[in-house]
């Protein structure tokens, strides 16, 4: 099986993201569009109907290493969230909570880390946890 | 009895390989990594007479795992001003899409690109402000290629 190389990966990833993906409640690019790296990203969460996120937009920070997509990207909030697995500090999401990046395999993408965190907005345990005022970033 | 299709097809990706070392086109190298023989670090010389000239421009090359059925991926990794060519180094050429034939080989592709730094086209852009000044202001336009060049490719 050919290995394709992280650059033509992230290539695939960021065309992917610019024809919009699922329903649109998740979406991602490239955060300067010259960034001829393609190391930084942003994303967004839509947040998921009938839970405390209903309606609110969650901005994210995404950063792809040298190794990605071997290893897992680095994921931070830019928006205030009470998580479990989000540092109330600056956002950052901790790679060891949460399972898509606890067992990251190289089949995984941005689109699925975004898909991933979102699913776990609606988890029964995380829908109704108090959160920080809507539109507030860290 | 059938070979299995990989054993089909890796001999190609070796010959072309050593070919391209062996026998180098002209202001083009391509060399494989170590760790991956489909993917290819290259450089190609900007052809003389165009804004291009004496720049050594880096590229990246992948083969697919459907090539030669499907075409090689290429992109620019030094900073261009080039029509038909974005700012992450995607480029705009018919062979690398629909007019591909696997009668094409890794040696062919690179020969077009560096063709395609002598032969801008405008009328087929992929960086729509580039194109527009290539357009109405051609020399000022080749103007500012130029200095790209010499800023990033050399």
């Amino acid at each position: 099986m050919a290995k394709v190389p992280r650059n033509f990966r992230l290539l695939e990833e960021l065309e992917k993201g610019e024809k919009g993906i699922g329903d649109g409640s998740c979406s991602y690019g490239l955060e300067d569009s010259d960034d001829i790296m393609m190391s930084n990203w942003n994303g967004t969460i839509i947040g998921p109907g009938h839970t405390v996120h209903e309606n609110r937009i969650y901005s994210l920070k995404i950063t792809c290493g040298d190794r990605y997509p071997d290893a897992a990207p680095k994921v931070q909030f830019l928006s205030r969230v009470n998580l479990p697995f989000v540092s109330p500090d600056d956002g950052t999401v901790k790679p060891t909570l949460l399972p898509v990046l606890a067992t990251w395999s190289s089949r995984s993408s941005l689109e699925t880390v975004l898909v991933e965190i979102r699913k776990e907005m609606a988890s029964p345990s995380n829908r109704k946890l108090p959160q920080p005022p809507e539109g507030s970033m860290f | 009895m059938s070979l299995p299709k990989a054993s089909l097809q890796r001999p190609r990706i070796i010959k072309e390989t050593e070919r391209l070392v062996a026998d180098p086109a002209p202001g083009i190298t391509a060399a494989p990594h170590d760790d991956n023989l489909r993917y290819f670090d290259v450089t190609i010389q900007g052809p003389d007479g165009s804004p291009f000239q004496q720049g050594i421009f880096k590229l990246e090359l992948f083969l697919p795992e459907e090539y030669p059925m499907a075409p090689p991926k290429v992109r620019f990794l030094t900073k261009i001003y080039h029509p038909n060519i974005d700012k992450l180094g995607r480029i705009c050429l018919d062979i690398l899409k629909d007019k591909w034939s696997p009668a094409l080989q890794i040696r062919t592709v690179l020969l077009s690109v560096q063709a395609l730094l002598s032969a801008p086209n405008p009328d087929d852009p992929l960086a729509p402000d580039v194109a527009r000044h290539y357009k109405e202001n051609e020399k000022d336009a080749q103007r500012v290629s130029r200095e790209w060049t010499q800023q990033y490719a050399s």
